[in-house]
Parts: structure tokens; sequence; C-alpha cells
């Protein structure tokens, strides 16, 4: 049973990572052999939380998703994109540093994929109007918006996934992770101009054309913008008040969800289309994988083999969880390696007698795995997105011309987070 | 009538000065391939980044929207058709109203070419079908 398990999970995996066949009949194909061969039943499948389905992930997701979907018909994200462009006197690099970090402070709270389909399609208007390549811009943002989804807890879906897995809180999220990611971001917007070299050319009298840009228009409903603010500042003060009122963040996200659909009216259809099921789908299958997994001990076979490479070092294991983190990611979605790799680390973490020591190893997950995503063209879904988006426009990105700026990138990234980790969890904590 | 390689800002001005729902296209050897729609020609008027995000429409202000056009001047009739071509408008010229609208209808297409011994003889916009049907 435990080899069956195996091979059909790495067979998933294959197909996952390969894109030969949709990742959700993958997936939901792999699940729905082993239950039927009897290596995991719908007791485990779909009644607990250490071998089935995680609720909380898919809970938290929905209700997020149906809160953003509401969100982006107020037109707020182009108004504040357009008007950061104007703040920039349409400089290039002062466009992309201002585009970029508004991305990533987007990021954190609204998923990557949601978060570079809002800025796109203005990048791609303010490059159009200065007459500038939105090629250099659209990368930069996407990057941004993976290092910026690693600050919080709903920021990226992996971090949800180690939340549920660990414990962590949103706070622990913001009180450890935060810190990391404003230090990237400032070392992000410092190597920009080196990054992009030579995009920065513009000819003045277009620049014109951006000032005339109305980003008072982009808001469509003041309205709906008053109560979708309102019913965010609840949410938030949910999660940020977990340890207070004891409401689990899937159902914080779930009730501000209902919430904001009773008192925004906007009609059914609009606000469930921006409900993503076969991603919902998809990760119930993934955790009835993993947690097969788990049932037949392979899982803990496979933290015990790490504590042995490691010699129960928890330094050791904390950079290697970082780069093999980072290298993966990069590689495969790092969606699939963090629902694999949590209860990997919770079993390490098990074995670790200083709680800091442990923490540790959870963030080294969630900094690798989310940095990871930047060093491919295919490392994080969002940067699929915006390729896609780009060759629609007219302006192609190849795998190499990505890749090239994501590798860098990843490892500046990786080069900053691990001194961080190494200095605050274990020099001066 | 245009050809695949005649110049899209061409075919613009031609439905815009007579006012069509949209035009024949021919091949090299004037048969038929396709039928532009003039709303298809309108869509490539809309940047892809306004077509992802319609509230971009908004900020932008007059004296840059009146250069959309601009850049139907690089491209031809053949860049504005579907890469794969979609089953032509065709019918007899001895083909019924009913047969022109079924054929309008299943296509949803606003103008047919009537054809004659595989020469074209004419064409058949939505407009003049309803002004057949429609008793005044």
């Amino acid at each position: 049973m435990t080899a069956l398990t195996v091979v059909v999970f790495l067979v998933a995996y294959l197909l996952i990572a390969t894109e030969w066949t949709h990742k959700l009949l993958a997936a939901l194909g792999g699940a729905a052999v082993l239950l039927a061969v009897g290596v995991t039943d719908s007791e485990h499948a779909f009644y607990s939380h250490e071998t089935g389905i995680d609720w909380d992930v898919i809970f938290l997701l929905l209700g997020m998703m149906i809160i953003v979907g509401i969100l982006r018909r107020t037109g707020v994200f182009e108004y504040v994109a357009i008007w950061a462009a104007k703040r920039a006197k349409g400089s290039p690099l002062r466009v992309m540093i201002l585009l970029t970090l508004m991305t990533a402070l987007a990021s954190a709270f609204l998923d990557n994929v949601t978060t570079v389909l809002l800025i796109a399609p203005v990048t791609l208007l303010v490059c159009d109007r200065l007459g500038i390549s939105p090629v250099p811009f659209l990368i930069a943002e996407v990057m941004a918006s993976n290092i910026g989804g690693t600050a919080t807890l709903i920021g990226d879906p992996p971090n949800i996934i180690i939340a549920s897995r660990s414990g962590l809180t949103f706070n622990d999220f913001l009180i450890h992770l935060t810190p990391l990611v404003v230090l990237e971001l400032i070392v992000f917007v410092l190597v920009l101009p080196r990054l992009f070299k030579g995009a920065f050319a513009v000819d003045e009298d277009r620049v014109a054309d951006v000032l005339r840009l109305n980003e008072r228009e982009a808001i469509q409903d003041t309205r709906l913008l008053i109560k979708c603010g309102a019913v965010l500042l609840l949410v938030f003060t949910g999660f940020v008040g977990h340890t207070v009122l004891h409401i689990e963040p899937a159902v914080v996200a779930l009730l501000g969800a209902g919430l904001l659909v009773l008192i925004s009216k906007v009609p059914t259809r609009h606000y469930m289309s921006s409900v993503e099921w076969q991603t919902l789908l998809f990760f119930a299958g993934l955790f009835i994988m993993v947690g097969a997994l788990v049932r037949t001990g392979v899982i803990a076979d496979l933290a015990q083999a790490v504590g042995e490479v490691t010699n129960g070092r928890p330094l050791l294991a904390t950079m290697l969880i970082l780069v093999v983190s980072a290298v993966l990611s990069g590689v495969v979605d790092n969606i699939p390696y963090v629902a694999t790799m949590s209860p990997v680390v919770l079993e390490l973490t098990k074995t670790v007698t200083d709680p800091a020591h442990g923490h540790a190893l959870w963030w080294a997950l969630a900094a690798g795995a989310d940095f990871g995503g930047n060093a491919t063209a295919i490392g994080a879904s969002a940067n699929v997105v915006v390729i896609g988006i780009a060759l629609r426009a007219g302006h192609p990105i190849s795998f190499w011309e990505f890749t090239r700026k994501g590798v860098v990138m990843t490892a500046i990234t990786i080069a900053v987070a691990a001194p961080y980790l190494w200095l605050r969890y274990f020099v001066l904590s | 009538m245009v050809r695949l390689d005649t110049n899209a800002r061409e075919a613009a001005e031609l439905l815009a000065a007579q006012r069509l729902p949209g035009i024949i296209v021919v091949d090299n050897e004037q048969r038929p391939y396709s039928v532009l729609p003039a709303s298809q020609v309108v869509r490539c008027l809309v940047p892809s980044y306004v077509q992802d995000d319609p509230s971009l429409a908004r900020v932008i202000d007059e004296s840059l929207a009146d250069r959309v056009a601009d850049k139907l001047a690089q491209v031809t009739v053949r860049q504005m058709l579907p890469d794969e071509p979609a089953e032509l408008p065709v019918v007899n010229h001895d083909d019924t109203v009913l047969e022109v609208a079924a054929i309008m209808a299943r296509l949803r297409c606003p103008l047919v070419a009537v054809v004659k011994d595989k020469d074209i003889v004419g064409a058949i916009t939505a407009p003049r079908l309803l002004q057949l049907v429609i008793p005044h």
C-alpha cells in the first residue's frame, strides 16, 4: 500500500509539474485512485485535519475570493495605480518603483494572480502612453507580487497551508515574515535599475500623455468602495484579533464575504464568477493525496531522513529547507510542494527543543517556497498569467528572458533571507 | 469587398463611409474567404489592456482616445480575422429569404456573400434582409 501511494503521488505530481494533463485532473485522479484502492477512506479524507482535506484552507480561500471579486468592481486598484504613475511624473524608473511597491503591498492581502490581473492592464496603459516596452515592468511587478505575498498569512496560498498545519497565526506572520519582506523589497528596489538596465529611456513629450490620465474616472462605485473598505477592516481585525476572539481565519473570511455580499447587493453571478472552483478542487485532491502519504507513514519516514541528514542541527535544517524549497519552487508549483512538505516540517519541529528553532523551520519553508516562485517563468501561477497577458498585448516574454532575471532575483532574496533567519532565530533569540 | 492583404484602415474607412455591418473578404483569386464584421474592426480599436479591464477606458481622455484608430494602419485585414477561418457565410443567388436568414442566424453574421457559379455577385446585409421580410 505504501509503495502504491508513493507511485500514485509521484505520477500525479509529475503530471502537475509537466502539465501533460490538467492539474485538476491529476490531483482528483490521484485522490480517486487512493480512495478506490482503500489507502484512505472517506473518514480520513473528508473529516481528518491530519490526513484529509484541510477545510480551513479551502474556506479561507473561498471567502477571500468572494471579497476580492466584489472589491475589484470598485476600480480602487486602477485608481491607485494611475495615481502612482502620475506622482512619478512619467519617469519610467519611478513608475516602476511605485507600481512594484504597490503590487507588493496589494499582494500581501490579495492572492498573487488577482494582483497581477489588476496591475498588468494599468501597466500596459501607462507604458503605451510613455511609448516604452512594458516587459521589464511586468516582470518586475510579478516578482514583487511573489515577494509581497510572503508577508502575511493570506498573501500566498502556501502560507495559508503552512498556517493551517503549524497553528501559526496571522499575527505570527506579521511579526516574523513581514520584516523580512520589507527588507527584501528595499533590496529589490535598489536592484531594479541594474536588473532592468536600459528600460528607462523615454521621450519627454510622451510624459504629458500619462499626466492627462484621469484616475478619478477609474472609481466606478464609491458607495461600494466604502462598504468594501468597512468589511475589509472588520476582516483584518478578525485576523489580527484571532488570539482574543478565537475565531479561525477561515470563519472570519467567510463571515466577511457573507456580510459584503449582503450589503453590496452585487449580483450573485458577478462575485461567484470570481471563485476559482478548479483551484479549490485542486487543493482538495492534493490534500487527500498528501494525507494518504501521512497515513502510510511516508511523511514520517521522510522527516526522519531529513533529520538524519541534518544530524539534529536545526540551523542546518532551516537553511536546507530554505534553499531546497527555493530551488524546487522555481521548477514546480509551490502549492503541491508546500502541501507535501508541511507535514514533513511538522514532524521535524517535534524533534526540536527550542520553539524559536521550530518556527524558523516554518519560516524557511514559507520564504523558500514563496521567493522560489520568482526563479523561472513557470515557478508561480502569477508568472504564467503575466506572460499570457503580455503575449496578448503584443509584447511576448520568452521563458529565458524571464528566467534570466528570475534566477538572479531569487538568489538575491534567498541571500537576504538566510542571514535574517540565522540572526533572528539562532543568534538573537 | 476587400482582399486579405488590404490595409485595415482602408477597410475601416469603407465600412464607415457606407455604414456597412460587415465586409466580404476575398483571397488573391477573388474567391470569398470570410466576412469581416464591423464589430470585429471595432474590437481591434480597443487596446488589449482595456479589453482586460474595461474601467481603463474611462481614464483615457478624448485626445488620446482619438488616436486609437492609428494602429489600424499597421495591420492588414488578415490580421484582424481569426487564425482558424470560420465557416463562410455564403448563399446561392436563388436561395430564399428564409435560407439567407438561417445562415445569418446560425453563423451570427451581419452580412452574407451571394454567389453564382462560384463568382460573387453581391451581398445581403441584415438590415436589407429585414427590409424584405418586414412589410412597411
